[in-house]
């Protein structure tokens, strides 16, 4: 064999890697530079960056319905009210100018209430009748002012079944819904520019409707010549025509999206931080990451996990914490869904049929140790799907089911299920087997179906795990077609679960377990028809009661949402309603005066 | 040759149309429904109905096919259901150029290096440095892509602040001028593209170890060497060019993913291109997209296979088309 390779070296080997180190030295001593030289520094510095999971949508409050399409319109459109969630009491609280529906409980942030474009409103005695009057120094960013004509028409938008805006159901209430159909020339008047009456066919609770009249509007001069059924393809949403603190100044479809400081807003003012950038960064890691290195400022639910090396690595980062709003449970199938999907009829499921049975599932599963292992103090122990946070309807007098395997064993054996050969409980022949499914990319419900499993192998229980992907999951799920699942529920800071537990199965979509009870059903009702929401107190506790006895599904943990921030943003508030509740109030510290 | 191209391409048409007939129906088979983000609390039941009716998924689904058909063939796509009813050509033509510049860069990078490793190691067979680039290549091109970007990220932005995390261009990189901004720009490509072509020329850098080993010991070489050309010569005029002819095939191939786009590099930088494009469409059940990135792609092999079966012609003349 010849020895072809000692005196071989490709041409000019040494020369072209040291080309490419040199090349390379250069582009990134370049780019080191370029991020810190003074004019990248003056623009960090009139520069807040919020890291985004996805893009916005559109950017039409008719139609967004992205998280970052609704931070985005919040910044951008004028508002009607403002509105905040009152930590003492856990009531939402609506302000107009120079009226409030509830006296601010003391201690409590002051949500500035300059940004409101009503004046004022008056509610009718027999409940169906809400007179906004509005103020006249507010104008759309073209200069024209806004009236109460721009709200009326994009309420009929909000209504029109070819748009399919997702913020229909806020109509349900208005003159003629009953009939299928707003008659909007009666249940919104506009007498003049500055004032809008709603009409409902109802009596509704103040705050209810104040919460429904309060949608965003569009400007009426800027869209009426768009047709319905053009509406969704209208170059305007995307060029959109705000009055808020802040204006579009950019948008580079799925990398970033910047909002400018809009000089003339009066609504309440012109935001205190001149430009805005939200950034999509789809990857968890990366966003962690660009925290980290300065990149961006904020960025939303941060992983309990991932909090200590975050705060060791850098010391002008702040996590803040709010909630309590997101819990995750375990699903249980009521009723034996194959025979209700065949026949119709409503017969208990052979393994979860009995309050008893999922009472012990309950006691079986060891709650506190999943907490402790993976939310920490971030996470508290769910009874019910009422929050702690909503303290005004909490049932303090609740104790949770704590972890008990001799009390489920016992539980299980008064039912009848017995060990068999294979140390799998049996009745009449069935083993207690089932299938515990999932969707896919959530590491939390991972971990806890991990300990789930375990803790009810111990008693006997064979619990498969089923990972779906979450397109197939939620499908599965809505069409009833498992027996046990683990999900999760973000609630409405208004109390209303007919959907998720009411008896008709189907008229409530999301009572997946097909729990049935009418005295639930009758306490929501009863709960509805108080004007006053504290009023529904009693009906709410007796609620969580039933609940916390029947266990329709195992409550496992409510989830505090973690949110990172640079130090170097200040007079930040965050409230239950939302992370950028008072955004426009903001500063930014000059970079020099960050502290390390 | 321009005969067999006319022919190939002539074969393309219908097996494309059958591509796409597939994906129409196996997509819209699947669970998952482009309505089921408006299927929750607090949104009005009729409101998926209403989107559907806007989609025109209400209609049976023989109707819908027809209708899908008579627009593609006027070209005309569609509107994406999950990007604002942005027409489908324009989600393409804003994601494409991005997926293009990586992909260019990355092939060239991917086939300097691959090729040079290739030649050194099979020249140099059983020395240290075949063993020790061997070795690497395997190491680098065993590893997770992802997760090598993660680590990357993490030595390269994180421990040792050279290069940005993500994104195509520093905040306000418009005001640094033309040529600040192309700086910008490549400073923000060299972490991915080195992830993507360090992975990719491990791969090439195997083939034309093998296949350059091959060809070394053929009669051929050492004639020319017994002439007394310079190995140099011998090496590249007439070893690699034999050589090489494996490698084209790769080539062609590598055409769709020029387009189709580095997935996880695209997701793990956040940049907007083909890749992320596909994926997020899929999750989405966002029916045009999905079915335009699937032509796209499609045809992209079709033309790849061609292409790599012309260069092989060109390459070797013992080859007739």
């Amino acid at each position: 064999m010849i020895e072809q390779g000692k005196w071989f070296s490709p041409p000019g080997s040494s020369l072209y890697s040291l080309f490419l180190l040199t090349v390379l030295m250069a582009l990134s001593s370049c780019g080191v530079k370029s991020g810190g030289d003074s004019k990248a520094r003056t623009a960090m510095d009139s520069t807040l960056v919020i890291a985004m999971l996805g893009d916005a949508d559109y950017l039409n409050p008719v139609l967004g319905s992205t998280v970052t399409s609704s931070n985005i319109i919040g910044l951008v459109y004028p508002s009607l009210l403002q509105s905040e969630f009152d930590t003492e009491t856990g009531l939402m609280n609506y302000i107009a100018l120079e009226k409030k529906l509830r006296k601010t409980t003391s201690g409590q942030a002051q949500k500035t209430p300059k940004g409101a474009i009503a004046r004022s409103w008056s509610f009718s005695a027999d409940h169906k009748t809400l007179t906004y009057t509005l103020r006249n120094d507010a104008f759309w960013n073209d200069g024209k002012p806004v009236v109460s004509g721009d709200f009326k028409f994009t309420y009929r938008l909000y209504g029109n079944p070819v748009v399919a805006s997702a913020r229909q159901q806020y109509l349900a209430e208005l003159v003629g819904a009953d009939k299928g159909q707003v008659d909007f020339d009666k249940a919104i008047e506009t007498p003049n520019p500055a004032t809008l009456v709603f009409r409902f066919y109802k009596p509704v609770p103040e705050h209810l409707a104040l919460f429904h009249t309060s949608l965003t509007p569009l400007p009426a001069h800027r869209w009426k010549n768009v047709k319905p059924e053009e509406f969704r393809n209208a170059p305007l949403n995307i060029t959109p025509l705000g009055a808020g603190p802040y204006l579009l100044k950019s948008w580079k479809q799925q990398q970033e999206l910047v909002l400018a400081s809009s000089p003339k807003s009066t609504l309440p003012k012109p935001g205190n931080i001149p430009l805005i950038t939200f950034r999509v960064v789809p990857d968890y890691t990366v966003r962690l990451t660009q925290l980290q290195t300065g990149a961006v400022d904020v960025v939303e639910n941060i992983k309990p996990e991932d909090f200590t090396a975050l705060l060791k690595e850098n010391s002008g980062i702040d996590v803040k914490t709010v909630g309590l709003r997101v819990y995750d449970y375990v699903g249980w199938s009521n009723i034996d869904q194959k025979e209700y999907h065949k026949s119709g009829k409503v017969i208990p499921h052979p393994l979860f049929g009995s309050a008893r049975v999922r009472l012990a599932l309950t006691s079986a599963i060891d709650r506190e140790s999943i907490i402790d292992g993976y939310l920490k103090e971030y996470g508290v122990i769910c009874n019910t799907d009422i929050s702690p946070s909503l303290k005004w309807a909490y049932n303090e007098r609740l104790t949770p089911h704590g972890f008990d395997a001799a009390r489920a064993t016992a539980l299980l054996k008064a039912e009848g299920w017995l060990p068999g050969s294979d140390g799998i409980l049996q009745k009449q022949g069935r083993r207690f087997s089932f299938v515990l499914y999932t969707n896919s990319g959530n590491a939390r419900r991972n971990y806890a179906s991990v300990i789930i499993q375990q803790n009810l192998r111990s008693i006997g229980i064979e619990c498969k795990l089923d990972v779906q992907e979450s397109n197939v999951f939620f499908e599965n799920l809505h069409q009833r077609k498992l027996d046990a699942w683990m999900a999760g529920w973000a609630i409405g800071l208004e109390i209303d679960p007919l959907d998720v537990w009411g008896s008709d199965l189907n008229k409530s979509r999301f009572n997946f377990t097909g729990y049935q009870n009418p005295r639930l059903d009758q306490l929501c009702e009863l709960a509805k028809q108080k004007m006053d929401p504290t009023g529904a107190k009693p009906y709410w506790l007796e609620y969580q009661e039933i609940l916390h006895r029947d266990q329709p599904v195992t409550f496992l943990y409510w989830m505090k949402e973690t949110q990172g921030f640079s130090k170097r943003i200040e007079g930040e508030e965050l409230n239950i309603a939302g992370s950028f509740y008072n955004i426009d109030d903001w500063r930014l510290r000059p970079s020099a005066n960050i502290a390390q | 040759m321009l005969r067999y191209i006319f022919k190939r391409l002539l074969i393309a048409i219908p097996l494309i149309f059958g591509v796409l007939t597939l994906t129409f129906f196996i997509i819209r088979l699947a669970p998952g429904d482009p309505a089921a983000f408006f299927i929750q609390p607090g949104i009005s039941p009729n409101v998926a109905e209403q989107i559907r009716a806007q989609y025109g998924l209400n209609d049976p689904l023989p109707v819908q096919y027809v209708k899908w058909l008579g627009n593609v063939l006027q070209g005309d796509f569609g509107r994406s259901f999950s990007r604002a009813q942005q027409p489908v050509v324009e989600v393409i033509a804003s994601a494409l150029p991005i997926t293009i510049t990586i992909a260019l860069l990355t092939l060239v990078a991917n086939f300097t290096f691959g090729i040079l490793i290739g030649i050194i190691s099979a020249v140099r067979q059983n020395s240290l440095i075949d063993r020790l680039l061997t070795v690497t290549a395997l190491f680098f091109y065993s590893m997770p892509e992802f997760w090598f970007a993660l680590m990357m990220i993490i030595l390269f932005a994180l421990k040792f602040p050279l290069f940005p995390t993500s994104g195509l261009n520093e905040i306000g990189a418009e005001g640094f001028g033309p040529l600040g901004f192309v700086l910008d720009r490549i400073w923000h490509l060299i972490l991915p593209v080195t992830v993507l072509s360090i992975n990719g020329a491990a791969g090439i850098a195997r083939y034309v170890r093998g296949s350059m080993l091959e060809v070394i010991r053929q009669d051929y070489i050492r004639t020319a060497r017994a002439k007394g050309l310079p190995e140099n010569l011998v090496i590249f005029r007439h070893a690699l060019r034999n050589a090489l002819l494996p490698v084209i095939t790769i080539m062609g191939s590598s055409l769709p993913f020029i387009f189709s786009g580095a997935l996880f590099i695209e997701v793990i930088f956040a940049f907007p291109g083909m890749g992320r494009v596909t994926v997020e469409a899929i999750f989405s059940r966002d029916y045009p997209l999905i079915i335009a990135n699937t032509f796209i792609s499609g045809s992209l092999i079709v033309l790849g296979n061609l292409f790599a079966d012309v260069l092989y012609a060109v390459a070797d003349p013992r080859i007739k088309l």
